[in-house]
């Protein structure tokens, strides 16, 4: 059942930006990785599912709920990172934390000390002082704190050391496992292989390729044949590139790693 | 409707600037009824015929010998209109125009809040901000007048003179609230905002130097704050408060329809 569709969404800011007759679905418990370089429309289609934008033709719906029209309804079961964290400046972490926990209407604190401890977050200071990081780890406190079961990250850990990066991504490993239907749009190639069953690609507001990780993998595999002189160096070699051994043959397969393939399809742009 | 732990943040946002606010008009509203002094009036007219144009434009002209219509001349052409007016260009941007130029409404959308929600939980803030300080004159003015010229004041006509003051800065509130919610750009907001009130201030200046130029009340809502009606408590004045009242509404309903229909590129 998909949770998330986007269906013939159209916006177009003119110049060729904006998105073009853009059509994808996203199903319950599936992490769907969102590719395309900066100012593809990757940004334009999660404001549409926000509902900050209108589509001007087409729609979007998350549980069967229009992103337009239907905003509010959808946000109690969401979270959101934007792709630039702006915050209320003036507050320091833990006022912001507190903000947001009373202003969506939240019971109790929810998740938000797990997530702070998780993510070695220090709530003293203005949030105008922060440094990049730390306001992104704010803002995956805030897109976390009330369990939602849909999520929509964008550029999730950008400003994240490799370390923080990991533990999101043990995050994401774990919410997925719970279940949670999570699209994501990234940079990180690394982060979408490790946790994305799907990939939508975006050029120029247009969706190139739209598979599971695996089959876009799959389709890019090349495999080479080399004839060894005998049967026992065909052995060894198929041992140390993980091959086929025929006789003196060996078939060896190079996978392509998601960022090869992103190249391929982007070439020129990126 | 209104969302409380936002409205009562925002508020705890103005109180800096509410604080400023009232500390001038504190200063001016207790140093021009203690100039209600016959010896200090006689220092005003010859200012006043000094520079006849220029204390015309800021609507110090004496009529006659009360404590009201002195008040109403010193501070009701300039101080009163411009100040209140200023707190609300600055607090009317603030509250959203702001917050769509930098991003962080982007947090407020991504709650279960709706957007009409949002927009008169931030409007409410602008008038109850206008109400403090409105509330706050009044209460000074008649402390001050009580205090110095006891049994001076005519109350009723006070009271009178400033709701059709509060009608007027409601206007202006809803007009900047509507330019805020209006524009992506925070510039244009506060452009349109500031620059057309400003602008029919000036018109205001000029249209009280009289002679022709009076032709310029009719560009200008403040003309539709007639103090002298309103002392008197004549039909124009409430007819004009009436007018500015209703426009405030009326401009801060479109306000929230605009917020409401609009992109927002956060």
């Amino acid at each position: 059942m998909s949770v998330i569709e986007v269906s013939h969404l159209t916006r177009d800011y003119g110049h060729g930006k904006g998105v073009f007759d853009l059509s994808m679905e996203i199903n319950a418990g599936e992490v769907f990785g969102f590719l395309g370089p900066n100012g593809a429309g990757k940004t334009t289609t999660i404001r549409h599912l926000m509902g900050f934008i209108r589509p001007r033709s087409g729609f979007c719906t998350i549980e069967g709920r229009d992103c337009w029209r239907q905003a509010a309804e959808i946000q109690r079961n969401l979270g959101y990172i934007p792709g630039e964290i702006t915050f209320f400046e003036e507050m320091n972490g833990a006022e912001y934390l507190r903000f947001l926990q009373r202003y969506r209407g939240m019971p109790d604190a929810g998740r938000t000390a797990e997530l702070v401890e998780r993510f070695e977050l220090t709530l003293r200071g203005k949030i105008k002082k922060m440094s990049k990081g730390m306001k992104q780890k704010i803002g995956i406190v805030a897109a976390f704190m009330h369990d939602p079961d849909i999520l929509i990250l964008d550029e999730p850990t950008s400003g994240l050391d490799p370390l923080m990066q990991n533990r999101f991504i043990e995050l994401i490993q774990e919410e997925k496992a719970r279940g949670k239907t999570i699209l994501m749009s990234s940079h990180m190639f690394e982060e979408v292989e490790r946790t994305c069953d799907r990939i939508g690609m975006i050029r120029a507001g247009k969706l190139v390729a739209l598979d599971s990780t695996e089959a876009l993998r799959q389709q890019y595999l090349k495999s080479y044949t080399v004839t060894l002189d005998d049967q026992e160096q065909a052995a060894d070699f198929a041992r140390d590139f993980g091959g086929k051994q025929e006789g003196c043959r060996v078939t060896v397969s190079a996978r392509q790693t998601l960022e090869e393939i992103f190249l391929r399809y982007y070439g020129g742009d990126v | 409707m209104v969302n409380r732990t936002l409205y009562f943040r925002e508020l705890r946002g103005s109180w800096k600037l509410l604080v400023i606010f009232a500390g001038v008009l504190t200063m001016y509203i207790t140093m021009i009824i203690w100039m209600y002094d016959p010896k200090m009036a006689e220092a005003m007219e010859q200012f006043e015929q000094l520079m006849p144009e220029l204390m015309a434009a800021v609507g110090m002209t004496r009529t006659e010998d009360s404590l009201i219509s002195f008040m109403s001349s010193y501070l009701y052409g300039m101080i009163l209109l411009v100040f209140p007016m200023v707190y609300t260009i600055i607090r009317a941007h603030g509250l959203v125009a702001r917050y769509v130029d930098r991003g962080s409404m982007a947090a407020l959308l991504a709650a279960p809040v709706k957007r009409t929600s949002i927009c008169l939980t931030q409007l409410s803030v602008l008038v109850t901000g206008v109400l403090l300080l409105m509330g706050y004159a009044t209460v000074l003015e008649l402390a001050a007048a009580g205090a110095l010229f006891p049994g001076e004041l005519d109350v009723a006509a006070l009271l009178r003179l400033n709701s059709g003051l509060l009608a007027l800065q409601l206007f202006l509130a809803g007009f900047c609230f509507f330019c805020s919610c209006l524009f992506d750009d925070a510039r244009y907001s506060l452009a349109a905002g500031a620059g057309v009130p400003v602008l029919m201030y000036l018109m205001q200046m000029l249209a009280n130097m009289g002679g022709k130029l009076e032709n310029f009340r009719y560009l200008t809502v403040f003309s539709l704050f007639q103090t002298q009606s309103l002392i008197q408590g004549e039909g124009a004045g409430w007819l004009g408060t009436g007018v500015l009242l209703v426009g405030a509404v009326l401009l801060a309903g479109a306000a929230v329809v605009v917020f409401f229909r609009r992109d927002l590129p956060v």
